[in-house]
């Protein structure tokens, strides 16, 4: 029974998962590109790569813009939440190697100690999150259930897989729910807020063209 | 003077000697698996009872785990035993020869996934104690 389970969620499902991440994402773009034609088409006559990069580039590094001034503890948390999201599942020694058994490809992981530890930094940027939904008024007042919902979702697979690591109580069973729950993650980026990880650069592109190529001001 | 040192340095022999009797009689039954080429494991030991997991699994043969090769091609009546995984599969593949760690989790494993029976999950093998 284990290794039916097994098999399917490391099988048949992780390819589901991607598959729906990636025709997913494609979808999302191509109506939003159909969208923006239609609504404002002048954008197109106006998009101008070196606004937009500027733009971006002010947004991604910590403390380049004035609202990131303003909110410290949110700038910190946010950026360092954002790279261990990254980085440890790409990066995780477990992850590489099933790489390297599926597909015979592989490339450096980080210290599992070292992944610990990033595994841990999200989880209580997790709450702090949580807890800034919760307890700051202006925030609470822009939150509905869905927020909860994503912020668990996100959550999840690093609870679960910390578990696994550490391989507190019920090994397989939370093995299993990580996986599962890694590509529920996966699945959901395209059709939820979570796609801002996908349109960020066109957003803010878009933002820093309008700004820069035709208000001739910051939009940071 | 002299001969209290000969004394000490025959005990000292002694006690190396025993130690070095009771090492190599406990290797005999294997209990983990241990490659020489895994300097500092950075998972926890893999338990593996040789003759016990063989005989459960009812594995007739030794050249199912050690194998010989010529070439590309198996020799199916010949073994490789007393040799280490490692002395054939190295740290990095080498065209078709896999690399170590997935030569032991490819059999290992693979093995375990088509007879549906065995450990999978990395900490099913990997046991933290
Ligand atoms: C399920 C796979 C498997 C089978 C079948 C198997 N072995 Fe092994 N054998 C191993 C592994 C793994 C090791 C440990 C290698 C290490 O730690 O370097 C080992 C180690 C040994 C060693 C010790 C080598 C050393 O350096 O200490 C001997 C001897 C040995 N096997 C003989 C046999 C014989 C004889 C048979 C058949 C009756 C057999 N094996 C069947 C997997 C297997
Ligand atoms: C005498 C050298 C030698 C030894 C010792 C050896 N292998 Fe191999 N092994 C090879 C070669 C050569 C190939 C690649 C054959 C090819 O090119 O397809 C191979 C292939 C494999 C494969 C992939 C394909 C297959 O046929 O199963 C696995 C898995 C594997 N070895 C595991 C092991 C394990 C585990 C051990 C130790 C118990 C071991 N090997 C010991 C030479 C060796
Ligand atoms: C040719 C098939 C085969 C290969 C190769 C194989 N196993 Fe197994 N293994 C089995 C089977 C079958 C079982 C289940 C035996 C049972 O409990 O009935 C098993 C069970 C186990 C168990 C659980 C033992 C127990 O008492 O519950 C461990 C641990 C294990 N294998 C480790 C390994 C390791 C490590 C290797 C690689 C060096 C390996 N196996 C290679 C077939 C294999
Ligand atoms: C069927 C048993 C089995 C499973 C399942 C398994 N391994 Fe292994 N693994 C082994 C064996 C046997 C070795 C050789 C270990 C040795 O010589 O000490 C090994 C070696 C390793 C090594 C290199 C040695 C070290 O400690 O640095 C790493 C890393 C590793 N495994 C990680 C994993 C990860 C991650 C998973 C899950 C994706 C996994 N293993 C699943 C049996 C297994
Ligand atoms: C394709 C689906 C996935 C599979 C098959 C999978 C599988 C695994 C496995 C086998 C482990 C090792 C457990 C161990 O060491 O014993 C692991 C660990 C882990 N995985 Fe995944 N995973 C998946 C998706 C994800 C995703 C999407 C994330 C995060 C977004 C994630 C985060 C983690 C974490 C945080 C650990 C623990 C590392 C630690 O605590 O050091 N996984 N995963």
């Amino acid at each position: 029974m284990m290794h039916e389970i097994f098999s399917f969620v490391r099988g048949p499902m992780v390819w589901i998962a991607f598959t729906v991440f990636t025709v997913g994402s494609l979808y999302r773009f191509i109506s939003m590109w159909r969208l923006a034609k239609k609504k404002d088409s002048v954008v197109f006559n106006y998009f101008s790569f070196f606004y937009a990069l500027r733009s971006i580039g002010h947004w991604i590094f910590p403390f380049a813009g004035v609202n990131m001034r303003k909110h410290p503890a949110m700038t910190v948390v946010a950026f360092l939440f954002h790279i261990c999201l990254f980085v440890v599942p790409i990066f995780l020694s477990a992850h590489v190697i099933m790489f390297k058994e599926s597909w015979n490809i592989s490339w450096r992981w980080l210290p599992d100690p070292a992944a610990d530890i990033m595994v841990m930094i999200v989880i209580v940027c997790c709450l702090f999150f949580w807890g800034r939904r919760i307890f700051l008024k202006e925030v609470r007042y822009l939150t509905s259930v869905s927020d909860y919902l994503i912020l668990a979702a996100v959550a999840a697979p690093f609870i679960s897989g910390l578990w696994a690591y550490h391989q507190w109580t019920a090994f397989s069973a939370v093995m299993i729910v990580h996986i599962i729950s890694g590509e529920i993650l996966l699945m959901i980026i395209p059709f939820t807020k979570l796609s801002h990880m996908l349109f960020f650069p066109f957003t803010r592109g878009y933002m820093g063209s309008e700004f820069g190529a035709v208000r001739h001001a910051k939009d940071w | 003077m002299k001969q209290n040192n000969i004394f000490t340095y025959t005990v000292i022999f002694s006690i190396f000697l025993l130690i070095g009797t009771i090492a190599a009689f406990s290797q005999e039954d294997i209990e983990n698996v241990h490659d020489s080429a895994f300097k500092k494991l950075t998972r926890p030991a893999v338990a593996f009872f040789h003759d016990i997991h063989n005989d459960k699994a009812a594995i007739e043969e030794c050249n199912v785990c050690h194998h010989m090769f010529e070439g590309k091609k198996r020799v199916e009546d010949d073994d490789s035993i007393g040799m280490e995984c490692s002395e054939c599969h190295y740290k990095e593949p080498v065209s078709s020869i896999p690399d170590l760690i997935r030569a032991y989790h490819l059999q290992c494993s693979g093995c375990h996934l088509k007879q549906k029976a065995g450990p999978v999950l990395c900490g099913e093998c990997h046991r933290r104690e």
